[in-house]
């Protein structure tokens, strides 16, 4: 209720030219084409927050735990599975890797998914693993792609006409890998305005959308009257109607209207409550989530909230897996858990679909997948010597757990499985990524055929446009 | 000034249209009523008709000397106007003929002259008919009547056909081979046009093939659909034939297929649907030509010197368009300085250039901006960085995937080396060009279409040639005829050792050939080793024969100075030019010329189109339509680049020396003139740059959004790195300028080349006051940097 007012003042302050303009999100690129069909399918989701383990979850010291075998000097590395303990969670049989609690708890509203297959694509690289998660597509390409988030905000449009349609929170660029991070946060070919709008840093979020740091409300007015009383007289209206103009009119339009809009509170985090910032504020992660419900809240489109990529930290465990593992998990169970009730609690969860999963996962011995290995990057002695040794360092790419809930997704519902001796690779239902983004498109009721002529080819939202929906995952049946 | 013909005889000219209504009404009407005469000759309508028959020969005799003068004035030529033109001669003169028949048997009672009459009067009637339909035809399309009729409706998918149905028995009998070839033909341009949208490797519904003789014979899902010799059975007769809202009807989207289209197919299934072996698809696509050809220049005319303005004079003729405004000095100076070397004149600058009063001062400026050899170089160097993806961070760089060519290329650049030889050394580099050619190599495994050769046959392809080979390094192209064997052969040149063939990622045990896209080129010799291969390769290639990439390279160059592309785009060479003969013209002259790039630019900022107004439009598609109409040089944004120099230049350096990756002077001799700011082209990519449009060059960019949008608008609002550069400039100018009414003056002279208006100056005021704090003055800044007069170039 609280934001259908707001909403109604905001609109009151704007022109309904204005926001005719923003509500079609802007003028198309130039250069490509729709073939998209006008009728849509209904959907079940508005919303899309996808929560990202970035660096390489291990699935056996998560969400898939395997035997655990507790750390003495001298053990052989082929015997551990699981470096923790497990304990059931809500749901009946299904047990989580200790440290994942709040989680486990509220397991029964979502989707556990153990069957996530990476692809095959040689001597491991994380971002090049990142790029074909949040793309669908291998890199390299012959065309710049869009991530998942650029297809909705293209797709949909924005959910709340000042809320920007795809939002970034919590990965800097940087850090080592930064380029190959930048080359799949990118519209690509729909164009940049459909590119990620970037919050580094969830706790100076605000900072994305207000003013200048210092610039008071007053000054802020009286500098966009000043430009608006110098366009009004600058010779440029001579010659006449020009799109190259009337865009940089409008882009500025937008800008002063959402840096000046009620809901761009929403971006400021100390305006939440202490309680449940408390629960949140685990780090930069747990922030991002808070940010991610706040805005949900206005109505966002799509939000990526990242545990952040940085070659060597977060999951990318190359040693001491166990000792880091305890780390990420304090930083990730309550703000997950916390935000997946929140968001049951208002309703909001009903048409907005959460998503956390990671590039791949990890094991102590393979590298790539059990059947087809690639290059090590880590040494791994046959005998654990030392406490650094034990963990998951080896990048698996052949069984990672993902979990889904709310927006059309089941309740309670457990998909594939994993083999509970090594390799610990899937034996139920492998899934890929382009059914995985198949399932998102088509939750959000975008058409699985949707694509846009590039250099006169036809570029679908999943390669070839042969993502498959998995409806199992889905509370509807196919139609 | 043009010396245009003589306006009155134009105007004339003009009229021909409407009074050639004339003799068409009065003559047809005057041999409709002609009928009731007959066998009556004397009937009540008699003077009536004479009337008409004198108006309608008078009105003949001024639409023929009127038409005469519209033909000689607007430079009409073409087929149908010979025949409108012989035509309506013949009527004319028959018309007078007629006349004095009349006036015959009206005077002289002449009456065994009736029947003459009336034969000479019913031709008449005929010819003015038939020489208002070729008229017609010219200036509505020969197609403009009968294109509405109901069994024409499908008519624009359909190709004109070689195969005579008529000339063969569809009885029993087969064809001779030859007939076959064609049948086949003719067939297969059917299925392009109309089945492979749905049914072809690009995509495949109903897991129907139709573009290959395999896949045919197939067929699909629900079986066979060509059953040789029985068309009552094959299921693509069947439902070709279905009306157009059945369920089964295909082509299930858009238009059905002709009578005429579905008669062929028809025939070629009764026939046994032969396919010949030696049967090639037929091209659909527009191929350019690969050579070469200077075409004359149009005639002489007062008033333009410059050979591209002859061929615009033209174009604008042809074309019934006007010669833009000459523009202004300030207008003329801003965009040849930011176009040759990215920078704004200084307000002296453009009052000298104001007060100099040589006839030849632009030309002479000209060349003094291409001589500014570092300035020049620092701007190019942005549009070749983005064409070369070359970058000085990036993908591949972290797992040595990748090699920076700048010093080679700004060296190039300063030095202004011939583009043949600049190809010649990406081609066939050495180790300070070889970037470009060695791709970018990700870790891991990639597809056997990015590996780096193809990678390498690719971008040769689109920035060197100016044609797609993506679709044809997995596959027979959809696009274009390109083979996957021809973009094999040719990534082959690039390779170590004998590329395997793939096909959609298969390995088809077969091995490449090593061959130019264009045999006539030359031969590469498939054994010799890399290094003479890019050797052999890079000397065909620059050939003067090969016009293709000559004109491939004037056009970019154009599209840099001009907006647009003579063709768009820029990267498809093969899609049809606005003109031409310019771009052939410009291509062939870049090569007699030494494939000189500063006299390439030299020459287009010289011509008076370059010196003219600019043109706007409504939308960017229309800019890069088919039927784009050239009105002169179209408006474009600044580049992050000339942006953010702008600001440096005259606010404060947006830049530091700490941010700079490639640093042209750092070998500079003392007493050469260190610049005043570090260069955007210069620094590494970062959020700033990017927000304004800098890609990524992990891909070739040979095209930069002009269209602004919101993120970008939302760094200019509220992003640090313009907020602070403004911040510190702010507090220099009061330091340097102290009073409101000075700085606004000032900024607007430096920024926007002109004083502010009084209005400006009143607005201006109200913020600024008599004596300005800093934050005041950053306001003001940011405020007219927002404004599009300060972001376009016009």
């Amino acid at each position: 209720m609280d934001h259908q007012l707001r909403r109604r003042d905001f609109l009151k302050k704007t022109s309904a030219a204005a926001m005719a303009t923003m509500a079609m999100g802007a003028p198309l690129s130039s250069l490509i084409s729709s073939c998209n069909p006008k009728d849509t399918i209904s959907s079940t989701a508005d919303t899309v927050i996808l929560l990202f383990m970035a660096g390489g979850m291990a699935h056996t010291e998560t969400f898939d735990p395997k035997k655990y075998t507790a750390f003495r000097k001298g053990m052989q590395s082929n015997e551990v599975l699981s470096t923790f303990p497990s304990f059931p969670t809500a749901l009946d049989g299904i047990h989580f890797s200790e440290g994942l609690e709040s989680i486990g708890e509220i397991m029964d509203r979502g989707t556990l998914i153990r069957s996530y297959v990476a692809a095959d694509l040689g001597h491991i690289l994380h971002t090049r693993h990142q790029y074909h998660w949040h793309t669908c597509y291998e890199p390299p390409q012959s065309v710049v792609v869009p991530h998942l988030g650029s297809w909705i905000a293209k797709e949909k449009g924005p959910l709340n006409p000042v809320i920007p349609p795809f939002i970034n929170i919590g990965q800097r660029f940087t850090v080592g890998e930064g380029e190959e991070l930048k080359a799949f946060h990118s519209a690509g070919f729909l164009g940049s305005e459909f590119g990620p709008f970037l919050i580094p840093d969830p706790a100076s979020g605000l900072e994305s959308v207000r003013p200048p740091f210092g610039m008071s409300m007053q000054r802020f007015e009286s500098r966009n009257q000043l430009y608006e009383n110098l366009v009004k007289e600058s010779a440029m209206g001579d010659f006449g109607s020009d799109y190259q103009r009337e865009s940089l009119k409008r882009s500025m339009e937008q800008a002063y209207i959402l840096l000046n809009s009620p809901e761009a509170k929403a971006f400021d985090l100390s305006q939440e409550a202490k309680e449940s910032y408390d629960i949140y504020n685990t780090g930069k992660f747990g922030l991002g989530c808070l940010l991610a419900k706040r805005l949900v809240n206005q109505g966002a489109r799509f939000i990526s909230v990242t545990t952040e990529y940085e070659p060597f930290f977060g999951w990318d465990t190359h040693d001491n897996g166990h000792t880091r593992l305890k780390d990420m998990k304090k930083l990730i169970d309550a703000p997950i858990a916390q935000l997946i009730k929140d968001l049951d609690e208002s309703g909001k969860l009903e048409r907005t679909l959460v998503i956390v999963a990671s590039e791949f996962s990890r094991d102590m011995l393979t590298e790539g997948r059990p059947d087809l290995k690639v290059l090590d990057q880590v040494d791994v002695p046959d005998i654990i010597e030392d406490m650094k040794n034990y963990g998951m360092h080896r990048h698996f790419t052949d069984g990672c757990s993902m979990l889904m809930f709310g927006g059309g997704i089941k309740r309670g519902h457990v998909y594939g499985k994993t083999a509970d001796e090594r390799p610990c690779k899937t034996v139920e239902k492998p899934i890929k990524i382009d059914s995985i983004h198949q399932t998102i498109y088509h939750a959000l009721g975008i058409p699985t055929d949707t694509h846009y002529m590039i250099e006169k080819r036809p570029f679908y939202t999943t390669p070839d446009g042969h993502g498959k929906v998995e409806y199992e995952l889905l509370n509807t049946k196919k139609t | 000034m043009v010396v245009e013909n003589f306006w009155f005889w134009q105007f004339l000219g003009r009229l021909h249209p409407l009074v050639v209504h004339f003799p068409i009404g009065l003559l047809i009407f005057a041999a409709f009523l002609e009928l009731f005469t007959i066998g009556n000759f004397q009937s009540k309508l008699r003077p009536g008709i004479n009337a008409l028959v004198l108006g309608g020969a008078f009105s003949a005799l001024i639409a023929v000397l009127f038409g005469w003068q519209l033909a000689v004035n607007e430079s009409i030529t073409g087929e149908l106007l010979e025949i409108h033109q012989q035509l309506g001669f013949v009527t004319a003169t028959i018309s007078l003929i007629l006349l004095w028949i009349v006036s015959r048997i009206a005077l002289k009672n002449r009456l065994h002259h009736i029947k003459l009459y009336r034969g000479v009067l019913f031709i008449t009637a005929v010819g003015i008919g038939a020489t208002g339909h070729f008229g017609a035809s010219m200036t509505h399309g020969e197609d403009f009547l009968v294109n509405v009729l109901p069994w024409n409706s499908n008519d624009s998918n359909s190709i004109p056909f070689e195969f005579d149905l008529a000339n063969y028995d569809s009885g029993v009998g087969s064809l001779n081979p030859d007939n076959e070839l064609k049948l086949i033909g003719e067939v297969r341009t059917v299925l392009a046009h109309n089945c492979y949208k749905c049914h072809s490797g690009a995509k495949i519904e109903g897991d129907l093939r139709l573009d290959s003789r395999e896949y045919v014979f197939k067929g699909g899902e629900s079986g066979a659909v060509v059953i040789p010799g029985n068309t009552g059975q094959s299921e693509m007769i069947k439902r070709i034939k279905l009306p157009k809202n059945h369920k089964n009807v295909m082509p299930a989207k858009g238009k059905l297929l002709t009578e005429q289209e579905i008669a062929l197919l028809t025939f070629w299934v009764e026939k046994g649907a032969p396919w010949p072996d030696n049967a090639s698809q037929p091209s659909i696509y527009r191929v350019a030509e690969l050579t070469p050809r200077r075409p004359t220049l149009p005639k002489s005319t007062t008033g333009l010197e410059n050979p591209i303005d002859l061929f615009v004079h033209a174009y604008f003729l042809q074309n019934g368009l006007k010669w833009p405004q000459i523009s202004d000095d300030k207008t003329f100076l801003r965009r040849i300085y930011l176009d040759v070397i990215g920078l704004m004149p200084s307000p002296e600058e453009l009052e000298a250039f104001s007060r100099d009063e040589k006839p030849d001062k632009k030309a002479e400026l000209i060349q003094n901006l291409l001589n500014r050899n570092e300035d020049y170089s620092m701007h190019w160097l942005t549009f070749w960085n983005d064409i070369l993806r070359n970058d000085y961070t990036g993908t591949g760089y972290i797992t040595n995937g990748r090699y920076n060519i700048t010093d080679w290329l700004y060296e190039s650049l300063s030095k202004n080396k011939p583009y043949n030889v600049f190809v010649k050394e990406l081609l066939n580099p050495n180790e300070k060009s070889k970037g470009f050619i060695e791709g970018i190599q990700w870790r891991g495994t990639v597809n056997a279409s990015q590996r780096t050769e193809m990678q390498a046959a690719q971008n040769v392809g689109q920035v060197i040639l100016g044609l797609n080979l993506k679709c044809a390094s997995c596959h027979d192209s959809f696009i274009s005829d390109w083979k996957l064997d021809q973009a094999y052969a040719f990534a082959n040149i690039f390779a170590d050792s004998t590329l395997e063939v793939s096909r959609c990622e298969q390995p088809t045990g077969k091995f490449a050939s090593t061959k130019i896209l264009w045999e006539e080129l030359g031969e590469i010799d498939s054994t010799a080793r890399r290094s003479e291969k890019l050797r052999q390769l890079s000397e065909h290639l620059v050939q003067p024969a090969n016009g293709r990439m000559y004109r491939t390279i004037v056009n970019r160059i154009w599209k840099q100075m001009m907006g647009r592309g003579i063709i768009e785009p820029v990267d498809e060479m093969d899609n049809a030019p606005w003109s031409q003969d310019l771009l052939n013209w410009l291509a062939s002259e870049f090569v007699d010329n030494g494939y000189d790039l500063k006299a390439l630019i030299y020459l287009i900022g010289t011509s008076k189109i370059y010196q003219s107004a600019s043109s706007g439009v409504k939308s960017p598609d229309l800019l890069y339509s088919e039927d784009f109409t050239f009105n002169g040089m179209n408006r474009r944004r600044l580049t992050a680049e000339q942006f953010s120099d702008a600001v440096s230049q005259v606010i404060n350096p947006i830049f530091g020396q700490e941010e700079v990756k490639y640093n042209p002077f750092q070998l500079a001799k003392s007493e050469q003139i260190k610049p005043e700011f570090i260069r955007a082209s210069l620094v590494a990519n970062n959020s700033f740059l990017t927000a304004m449009g800098r890609p990524n060059r992990e891909i070739v960019a040979t095209n930069r959004d002009s269209q602004a949008n919101l993120l970008q608008a939302l760094e200019l609002s509220n992003g640090d790195r313009l907020f602070d550069v403004l911040e510190k400039g702010a507090i220099h100018w009061r330091d340097k300028y102290t009073r409101g009414e000075i700085i606004s003056e000032e900024f607007y002279k430096k920024i926007l080349l002109r004083k502010p208006s009084q209005k400006e100056l009143e607005i201006t005021k109200q913020v600024l006051g008599d004596f300005p704090e800093p934050e005041h003055i950053q306001d003001f800044f940011w405020a007219v940097l927002l404004l599009p007069e300060f972001q376009i170039i016009y």
